[in-house]
């Protein structure tokens, strides 16, 4: 055995056993996406043949209204990134910069809260947005209005506190410096904050976006019509309990909607893990 | 540049956003009051002033950067949390769903019976010549016609009306009959009382024929009572949010109201052996499941990121490949895995060549439950633990290699206890999270398998936010004060876990 053979055999075969285990499902979601008879039977690992039939049936099929979903999923998740990241920035910015009084009380308050997960509020939220349906229907239980509002508000604890954490890390030399010059606080947020702050508002921007689209039972709760839904509502629906038959299709339409947060995820990963040890974990 | 921010443009942009709003708002809060949600309206109607008073006055600058955010943050959030703890003190549940008044109001009108001899009529529906609803009914055994609205009953002759080949009448002065499609499109003729004779009236029951009905309870407002005109019996307010009959507490009038009950919501928890039994099983194996997941993930990070702690071929590569369950949306790989672990059709049993029916088994589907977030959880701590392991001085390791300690010893007696330092706040947080992990749960397994027949609601694979779920929306029996209850407790526990660990980490900051 030699030296490289004893320091790193295992090292190699511990990583090549993990990516096994890690691309298994993934390998196989693949494999049955492209098996024209829809079934998720491990047959062999190598496909016999290759049919896009699964895909097309997405696209054309009356039953599976795929782009609908994935239309409501990014209108859906694009609204909530974006009004979240502008209304909590302005939030987080006086966290950060401002001085006022109570402040260090709002702190420990928005601390509090946001470790209040907001699934346990769930019949709360869902009574709640059922009386407001009674008098504004657009925007209450059933409607995508109504489940914009939800998470966006829903999101505004955790968002702060996070755009908080942020906003800390960036200098405030420059802002000061901007008082000094005789800035308003209104000047020194748009002149000077928001562009230093360009990219982290983006990358929260877009993790609120993962998150967002990641969301099951709000969705579940809120969307009832096959048309409203969104994607992984539509896709869970589809496939309940019926595995047999529609696995094909959903495997196609899972990786068609994966695709773009897994694309997003990796050019992220650094700030993601940044994030991460900063103590926030991914859902 | 800065002009845009000030002067007349600025101003007018302002003012019309800020107009526009209070407009929408005020429109809102206005149909709220007229539904009678006051809650709603007044907080409608606070956001209103406060966004005019923080926009149009100089008072506060802070406040301008926070108020849309503190709003949607205090409806949205704070919300929410008080209205679970409200809810949490009363019956509130499908049968004790709705306000007291709406629930005088539907018993009052489940509150009738037929007249002894169970007296149809033949009716047509329509309006008489004052406008007033009115239906022309026919006796047609007696061969004698009345016009009936709801507060007068005229006899008619039967010369005075035409009838068809059954006898029925059809028209008759001062009515005018209303179409069938009218008819249909509109339920309200349904419910429409038409004076017949004392204590008696008439309502449509089906097309064309009328019942002869009375009431039979009646609301007495000053004892909060309901009465039996007939037998005379008395229904009192069981202070649980129903009428039920003196004497008798089991016989209630449906339906009921949601009725404020304090503690019992949470005393049921502790005292009823159907709600603490479950409790108690679904507790012990939320604590394994999040444990074990904690544990399971971070080993397997940790061996990986101690594996690839060195430069060598294919680092990059086996990073990319291990990072991909951790960037798939978790929603999908959690469907996939369900998917595979299919007794009949999945992957898995194909693979094994075996024949389980991993969900319908305790067992099986626990252990299908900890692999799932084996896979979803791992890379998590991967990168977690190569970041941290980059952080751990060199000096330290190499001093311990000269002091003649062999590598596994610096790892047990060096590495991995400075690691367990760095790193416990995550570790809470992780168990924190999988202590409400409610996606994998529902998705996976639905928190079964679960005895439907014995009516249990816990499953062998529920957490207690799975199971909360079941209860709040899982059978046809929604319990919302029931579930707020538990949401309460588990809020309590979660919270508990997460200030330990930012205890853990403020000493850290300190000392690290």
């Amino acid at each position: 055995m030699t030296k490289w053979m004893r320091e790193n055999l295992w090292r190699h075969s511990t990583a090549i056993f993990m990516c096994i285990f890690a691309l298994f499902p993934l390998y196989l979601v693949v494999l049955s996406s492209l098996n024209p008879s829809g079934s998720l039977q491990l047959t062999s690992f190598i496909p016999r043949e290759i049919s896009w039939d699964n895909y097309k049936m997405l696209f054309s099929s009356p039953k599976i209204p795929f782009l609908s979903w994935v239309k409501n999923s990014l209108i859906i998740s694009s609204t909530v990134a974006i009004s979240s990241v502008v209304i909590g920035a302005a939030s987080a910015f006086a966290f950060s910069r401002l001085k006022f009084k109570g402040k260090k009380l709002g702190i420990q308050f928005l601390l509090l809260v946001q470790m209040f997960p907001a699934i346990l509020a769930l019949s709360a939220v869902y009574v709640i947005m059922e009386r407001v349906y009674s008098f504004a229907p657009s925007i209450g239980l059933g409607s995508q209005a109504g489940l914009i509002l939800v998470y966006l508000g829903g999101s505004m604890g955790v968002n702060i506190w996070l755009l908080k954490g942020f906003v800390d890390s960036i200098p405030a030399e420059l802002d000061e410096a901007a008082k000094i010059d005789g800035a308003s606080p209104m000047q020194t947020y748009w002149l000077i904050f928001i562009p230093l702050a360009a990219p982290v508002l983006a990358v929260v921007c877009l993790l609120s976006f993962i998150g967002t689209f990641n969301e099951f039972i709000l969705a579940r709760l809120f969307l009832v019509e096959m048309e409203g839904r969104t994607v992984a509502v539509g896709l869970q629906q589809f496939i309940g309990g019926q595995y047999a038959t529609n696995w094909g299709a959903f495997a196609a339409g899972s990786i068609l909607a994966s695709i773009p947060i897994v694309i997003i995820f990796l050019s992220l990963q650094r700030y993601i893990v940044n994030g991460l040890t900063a103590g926030s974990v991914k859902g | 540049m800065s002009g845009i921010f000030r002067g007349n443009f600025a101003l007018v942009v302002k003012i019309v956003i800020l107009a526009g709003v209070t407009a929408i708002l005020s429109l809102l809060a206005q149909s709220a009051f007229a539904r009678g949600e006051i809650a709603i309206g007044s907080f409608l109607v606070i956001s209103i002033v406060a966004l005019n008073f923080t926009y149009l006055t100089k008072v506060s600058i802070p406040l301008k950067f926070f108020v849309p955010g503190v709003l949607l943050f205090i409806a949205f959030v704070i919300g929410p949390i008080i209205f679970t703890v409200v809810m949490s003190t009363f019956n509130y549940k499908t049968g004790n769903y709705i306000s007291k008044e709406a629930a005088i109001e539907q018993v009052l009108i489940r509150g009738v019976e037929p007249d002894a001899n169970q007296t149809t009529f033949d009716v047509v529906a329509g309006k008489a010549s004052d406008g007033k609803d009115a239906i022309l009914v026919s006796d047609v055994a007696n061969q004698k016609f009345f016009l009936s609205t709801q507060d007068n009953l005229s006899t008619l002759d039967a010369n005075e009306v035409v009838v068809n080949e059954y006898g029925v009448a059809t028209t008759a002065p001062n009515f005018v009959a209303t179409s069938l499609e009218d008819l249909a499109l509109d339920d309200s003729y349904a419910k429409i009382r038409y004076k017949f004779s004392d204590g008696y009236y008439i309502v449509i029951e089906a097309q064309g024929v009328g019942a002869v009905f009375r009431q039979a309870l009646t609301y007495d407002e000053k004892t909060d009572t309901m009465r039996n005109i007939q037998s005379g019996e008395v229904y009192v307010d069981n202070g649980r949010g129903n009428f039920a009959l003196e004497g008798s507490p089991d016989s209630v009038l449906t339906p009921g109201w949601r009725a404020p009950i304090w503690f019992e919501n949470y005393t049921k928890l502790v005292t009823d052996s159907r709600v603490r039994t479950p409790l108690i099983k679904v507790f012990i194996w939320t604590v394994i499941f999040a444990s074990l997941t904690v544990l399971s993930t971070f080993a397997f990070g940790l061996l990986l990121a101690i594996a690839l702690n060195r430069r060598m071929r294919g680092r990059r590569v086996y990073r990319s490949i291990l990072i991909l369950p951790y960037a798939m949306p978790s929603i999908m790989s959690i469907l996939i895995w369900g998917g595979m672990f299919d007794s009949q059709f999945g992957a898995i049993n194909n693979l094994l060549n075996t024949d389980i029916a991993w969900f319908s088994n305790p067992t099986y589907a626990r252990a299908a439950v900890l692999l799932v977030n084996l896979w979803l959880g791992f890379p998590y701590f991967y990168l977690i633990c190569s970041g941290s392991l980059q952080a751990i001085p060199s000096e330290l390791l190499e001093a311990a290699a000269i002091d003649g300690a062999n590598p596994r010893q610096v790892f047990r007696q060096i590495t991995l206890p400075l690691l367990l330092q760095i790193l416990s706040p995550l570790l809470i947080a992780s168990f924190a999270f999988n202590f409400n992990n409610f996606n994998l749960i529902y998705l996976l397994t639905g928190g079964g398998p679960r005895d439907t027949l014995d009516g249990e609601l816990a499953g062998a694979t529920d957490i207690l936010i799975s199971y909360t779920y079941q209860i709040a929306f899982g059978t046809n029996i929604l319990d919302f004060g029931l579930a707020s209850a538990i949401s309460v407790l588990i809020f309590f526990l979660v919270a508990s876990i997460s200030f330990y660990g930012i205890r853990k980490s403020k000493v850290m900051e300190t000392f690290g």
